[in-house]
Formats: C-alpha cells, structure tokens, sequence
C-alpha cells in the first residue's frame, strides 16, 4: 500500500489538480494533504472546508447510489463556475482533488482510480 | 426539528443556522456558570438543566486539564459515541465566553460540525449579549442562575 503522503504527492503532480487531499470518510477531517498549488484559487485556504464538505457530499452520494441500487459509486465529479471537485472513496478515506477546468479531467480521475485501488 | 428557543434574543439567528448547516440533532449554548443562552432540540427544561450543569462542569475540568498538560485551557471536546457523537467548544460574543454543547450523528460529521461552528464562533463575535455579565466567573447561586435561564427557555416551572 502506498504510504498517504506519496498518494497526495503524486496526485497533486498531476497537471490541472490544485490540491490533493486523502480524507476520514466518516469525519471528514484531513488525514494528509498536498499544499495548495500557488496561485490558483487566490484568498484563503479553504482545504478544510473542502474536505468536510466533501467527503459529507459523497456520503450521500453513496446513500443516493445504493437507493437508485446502483452499488457503491465508483467516482464523484462536481462542476462549478472555475474548476473541479473530484472525490473517490478508498475504504475508510476518500481522496479529493480540487481541479482546474482546464486540467486533463481523464487523466486526474485515472490517476486517482488507480490510487484508490492501491490504498485499498 | 424545533427552533432554538432562547432566553436572549440575539442568538436565536446564529443558533439556527449553525443548528440547520451543521445537521445538529441538540444544542446548546451556554454560559461557562450553567445559565442556558438558548437551545435546540430538548422539549425538556430537566435534560438542558443537566447538561448545562455537565458542561459546566467539564468545562471547568478539562480547562484545568489542558492548564496542566499544556499550558493553557483546552478549547473543544469532542467524544465519538457508536451511535452520536458530541462536540463542546468555546465562543465568544465582545468580552463575555460562551459555552456551547451539540449532538449529531451520522446525518453529519465531526468536520462538518467544526466548519459551521468556526462560522457560528464569528457570527457571534460580531454580535453583542443584551446582558452583558459583570464577571465571567461563577456568581455563587449557580441553582438560580440556572433555574431562572430555564424559566426563559421554557417558561416558569408551573407553566411547562
């Protein structure tokens, strides 16, 4: 298993991904974090935020999979106005990425599959 | 899920929203003596009068515990229960400190509740008690202080 350091450091490698977290599934607290790329987003931190309200959103997103009996889902992607929020759940934590809208989208969500896979 | 009911007028907004985004299941706020500010979530003036008098009591516990340990006075609590968990904090509205108590389960998580409580913590800063309290330490009659806040909660004992 890869250690969560190097999954963040990686993940946050990968051109267009601002920042990379691994987050508790259940608390939503960040577990390990990748620095916020500079320059993007401008003004505060907000990884904390994000992480939260993330890993609470895919939750339900798992809680609106298993209703609608389509098993567990497999990747969360959330468009916005300037950029990305993508989430993949890995056990007991969910890797999130927060993305720019000019990122190579296919390549961040094989990135992170693969890195689920591998922390599972 | 009720409304706050609140012995001061001024917290009723900052207590619903941090009740509503945070998926509160129980609040409440506090003075660190045990005089209840407001409350969500409780039909009971005997369960909020326990957990004022509890929190109270913690708080005072676990500030000498982290003045032991630390240095200085711990600032949050937070214990996982199987089934709810419960989250106390300080905040604080000019020089008065609050207390506040809150129970969720797993309809929310521990780091929603700390983001909606960080934003409650700055709501309340920029607001003023109607009641300012001459000292923040107990005032010696911590059964009236108490009794009287649950009247304004709930009413007076005969009413309820």
């Amino acid at each position: 298993m890869k250690a969560l350091a190097q999954v963040v450091g990686s993940l946050s490698h990968v051109p267009g991904v601002v920042a990379a977290m691994v987050v508790g599934a259940t608390d939503g607290l960040i577990v390990e974090t990748s620095p916020i790329l500079a320059g993007s987003l401008g003004g505060a931190d907000t990884r904390k935020h994000t992480a939260a309200l993330a890993a609470y959103l895919y939750s339900k997103v798992t809680r609106a999979s298993d209703a609608a009996r389509l098993g567990t889902p497999a990747f969360m992607r959330l468009e916005a106005e300037r950029g990305h929020i993508f989430v993949v759940g890995a056990r007991d934590v969910v890797l999130v990425t927060i993305v720019t809208p000019d990122a190579n989208q296919g390549r961040v969500r094989l990135e992170m599959m693969n890195a689920a896979r591998e922390k599972s | 899920m009720s409304d706050p009911t609140v012995a001061e007028g001024w917290v009723a907004a900052p207590l619903t929203r941090l009740k509503d985004d945070a998926r509160l299941l129980s609040g409440v706020l506090l003075y660190p003596s045990g005089r209840a500010v407001g409350q969500f979530g409780f039909s009971n003036a005997a369960d909020v009068m326990s957990i004022c008098a509890l929190t109270s009591a913690i708080n005072a516990s676990s500030g000498e515990l982290g003045r032991q340990l630390d240095g200085k006075p711990f600032v949050e609590m937070h214990h996982a229960g199987a089934e709810r968990q419960v989250f106390m904090a300080r905040a604080s509205a000019g020089a008065q400190e609050f207390l506040f108590v809150g129970v969720f389960d797993r309809e929310s998580s521990f780091g929603v509740v700390e983001i909606y409580f960080a934003e409650f913590q700055k709501a309340l800063e920029k607001l003023h008690p109607q009641k300012q309290v001459k000292s923040a330490g107990p005032s010696g009659d911590f059964e009236g202080e108490l009794n009287r806040s649950l009247d304004a909660l709930f009413g007076p004992i005969g009413d309820r």
